[in-house]
């Protein structure tokens, strides 16, 4: 029984070769030879994720120096997730397109590369003061760059105009907040009792929800909370806010809070909804009627947070790095920005790109794709509490609080001010 | 009766069983070991620290973990949603797929096809399956309001009401098992000898009887089986809460296992996490233990 005496010896080798094969295959290529390879994870499907694909293919084919290969992982929760795991086993790629907020957590614990000494040893004519200031504002923590703006979304608010037109309301969206709770009324019908059609949807789900509540708090003049975590949900714009929200819901009856109010706009079931820059190709081709988007009610100004992506290293060696930095700037050159807006709806981020001949006839051709663009003389970052690890949650909860639960907005202020608290002193403490 | 003493030396065939014993064991040892006990022990480590998995330190933090889920309103009807889920699917899952056994074990028509049909959500992806009754309870278009219409009522917003929620959860997730447990009791009941039910006849015994005096209690091993099995993958459900509500509305359908995986996954709380983890196994181990000690009383083999 020779085979039997061997087996064991057999089994142990093969245990041992299999991740041993697998752990040879992931070791770093040799630096100094040939070009250098980098990984870049990236996110987003569709029109938003073809267009990654086609700027890599663009970078690839204008150099030799660099060859990116570009790795799709899933939703942007999917790739902190995929993120979470390649710091916990000592792989990550050399850069990752981040949703904005995490930006502070991941820089925090130094998983990010800071970008200033690049920055300042750059000889290629690279200026940073091309990025809109707005925008490059939460690529910084602690005093350092780490991050530069790349598809950047604002708030925005869709209405179907053939809806509009049909209950006798001006083909224009509501200037404030009072406004839009008028035209939700007119826009709401009851059938034998039953609401066939709400005016608008207030959006309940995980990644955006809290994202429109603060433009509506930023259009009251408040905040929700300062840059030095100081919560300010419990003031008057905060509470006003959020008492026009529920009352819409449960008082006058004319908007639904939703987990996906996008398909209960396109089903007709609804006239309004918010929705990202970036939503604008979905909506405006599915819809089969007319939509229009426009900017986020006002209410005593106008002011919205600004969301999306941002690029940002993740790469822990002097070469790569190096390398890195030459993909950073290309995919935020005006050439590349300029096809990002015209592929996706996304804003310029740069002076440049904006300005840039193929932007300017593309806004020309469809102006009514102008307003991303208009909207964006009126953004701020989002609110500090964003970047905590819980934070965005906490505020959807809020928002939860409000439009399904029908508690009191003074309480569910006061509650999610404690809550944000103990996450602030859980995170930084 | 004569003590069996062992040699003290083994034997050189002896020996070589050991070897080939070992030889066979030990990839199921190593797989175990580093999917299964070395987390389980890596778990209760974390569990008393507070790290994000990003920081290259941990932080040391005792039993605060414990003790904020001790205070954390959450955990307490997160533990009380997954309990009520799985003693209401349970049970239902289990009368029902008896049922369709016995139905099915009978010399009827089709029978295959029903079988079959009964057995599809077993291989069907649970992601499908949930996206599938995710439109089924839609309040507006569903096909679940059509018949809640025919008998005059309104249909409730399934999914987005507090109250509602949970039981269209437990709706899928007894759907979804009954047949599993259906083809587990037809297996059983074809084990049970024929002659048993024709002596019954022959005294004269119902159905009704039969069923009860028969076929309950020499089915009792495989209902045993079918109880532990799932007990421990209700208390495990994960992937249909996950598609259809994310656990909300309001943290109405959030479970166990969910929370876990968005306190470790979402929101960056690894220790939290796995002090979530170590409380679900001691949950585990002791339900299924007294589940063990009870079937003496009602499992005859």
């Amino acid at each position: 029984m020779k085979v039997a005496r061997y087996s064991w010896s057999i089994a142990m080798a093969l245990f041992l070769a299999i991740p041993t094969a697998l752990w040879a295959n992931g070791t770093k290529e040799d630096a100094t030879q040939g070009p250098v390879k980098i990984v870049y994870w990236r996110s987003l499907t569709g029109v938003a994720g073809d267009a990654q694909e086609e700027l890599v293919k663009r970078f690839n084919a204008a150099q030799d120096k660099v060859i990116v290969e570009s790795q799709f992982q899933g939703a942007y929760a999917d790739l902190i997730q995929k993120l979470l795991a390649g710091l916990a086993a000592g792989t990550v790629p050399d850069v990752v397109l981040l949703d904005s907020p995490f930006v502070v957590l991941f820089a925090k614990d130094g998983a990010l590369a800071p970008l200033d000494a690049l920055v300042s040893k750059d000889k290629s004519g690279f200026k940073l003061a091309d990025y809109i200031p707005g925008l490059l504002q939460d690529g910084y923590y602690d005093g350092k760059l780490y991050a530069v703006p790349f598809m950047r979304s604002t708030p925005l608010l869709y209405y179907n105009a053939d809806m509009f037109r049909e209950a006798g309301l001006p083909d224009r969206a509501p200037k404030t907040w009072d406004e839009f709770r008028e035209f939700s009324r007119k826009l709401t019908l009851v059938t034998a009792g039953e609401t066939t059609r709400f005016g608008s949807a207030f959006t309940l789900s995980t990644s955006t929800a809290h994202w429109y509540f603060q433009g509506a708090v930023y259009a009251y003049g408040g905040l929700v909370s300062d840059d030095k975590f100081g919560i300010h949900l419990s003031e008057a714009p905060a509470i006003k806010a959020a008492t026009l929200w529920q009352d819409m819901v449960f008082k006058d009856k004319t908007a639904i809070g939703s987990t996906d109010p996008h398909t209960e706009f396109l089903n007709k079931r609804v006239g309004m909804v918010f929705g990202s820059t970036g939503s604008m190709g979905n909506l405006f081709s599915r819809a089969t009627f007319k939509v229009n988007a426009a900017f986020l009610p006002g209410q005593v100004k106008n002011l919205v947070p600004v969301g999306g992506a941002v690029l940002a290293m993740t790469s822990t060696d002097k070469v790569r790095q190096a390398a890195t930095w030459e993909f950073l700037k290309y995919m935020t050159n005006a050439d590349s920005v300029s096809y990002i807006v015209q592929t996706t709806g996304y804003m310029p981020v740069s002076t440049s790109s904006m300005n840039h001949p193929d932007t300017v006839a593309y806004f020309t051709k469809y102006p009514e794709r102008k307003v991303a663009l208009d909207q964006l003389k009126f953004t701020r970052p989002q609110a500090s509490v964003i970047s905590l690890g819980k934070g965005t949650e906490i505020l959807r909860q809020m928002v939860e609080k409000l439009l399904v639960g029908g508690m009191d907005p003074a309480k569910v202020m006061a509650e999610t001010t404690v809550d944000l608290t103990k996450e602030y002193n859980d995170t930084f403490k | 009766m004569k003590k069996y003493t062992r040699p003290l030396r083994m034997s050189k065939r002896e020996k070589r069983d050991a070897w080939t014993f070992s030889a066979f064991v030990f990839p199921n040892f190593l797989l175990l070991g580093v999917f299964v006990f070395w987390p389980i022990v890596y778990s209760l480590y974390l569990s008393f620290f507070k790290w994000n998995m990003i920081a290259p330190r941990k932080t040391f933090i005792g039993m605060m973990n414990y003790v904020n889920m001790a205070n954390d309103p959450v955990f307490w009807q997160v533990l009380r949603n997954t309990l009520v889920l799985a003693a209401s699917t349970v049970f239902v899952k289990l009368a029902m797929a008896l049922g369709l056994a016995v139905l099915l074990n009978r010399k009827i028509r089709a029978k295959d096809s029903y079988r079959a049909v009964l057995f599809s959500p077993t291989f069907t992806t649970s992601v499908a399956v949930a996206m599938v009754w995710g439109w089924i309870f839609d309040p507006n278009f569903g096909l679940l309001r059509v018949f809640i219409n025919a008998v005059g009522l309104r249909s409730p917003n399934w999914l987005g009401d507090v109250s509602w929620a949970l039981p269209a959860i437990i709706i899928v997730v007894i759907w979804s098992g009954v047949g599993y447990d259906m083809v587990i009791f037809m297996a059983g009941l074809n084990n049970i000898p024929t002659e048993l039910y024709d002596a019954a006849k022959v005294d004269g015994a119902t159905p009704w009887t039969c069923f009860w005096r028969i076929t309950f209690p020499l089915l009792s091993p495989t209902t045993f089986f079918l109880t532990i099995v799932s007990v421990i993958g209700s208390l495990k459900a994960f992937d249909v809460i996950a598609i259809m509500t994310d656990g909300g509305p309001m943290n109405s359908t959030n479970v166990i296992v969910y929370y876990i995986y968005q306190n470790a996954f979402q929101w960056f709380k690894t220790g939290y996490a796995s002090a979530l983890a170590l409380v679900l196994f001691v949950i585990i181990m002791t339900i299924t233990l007294v589940q063990t000690r009870l079937a003496r009383r009602w499992v005859h083999y």
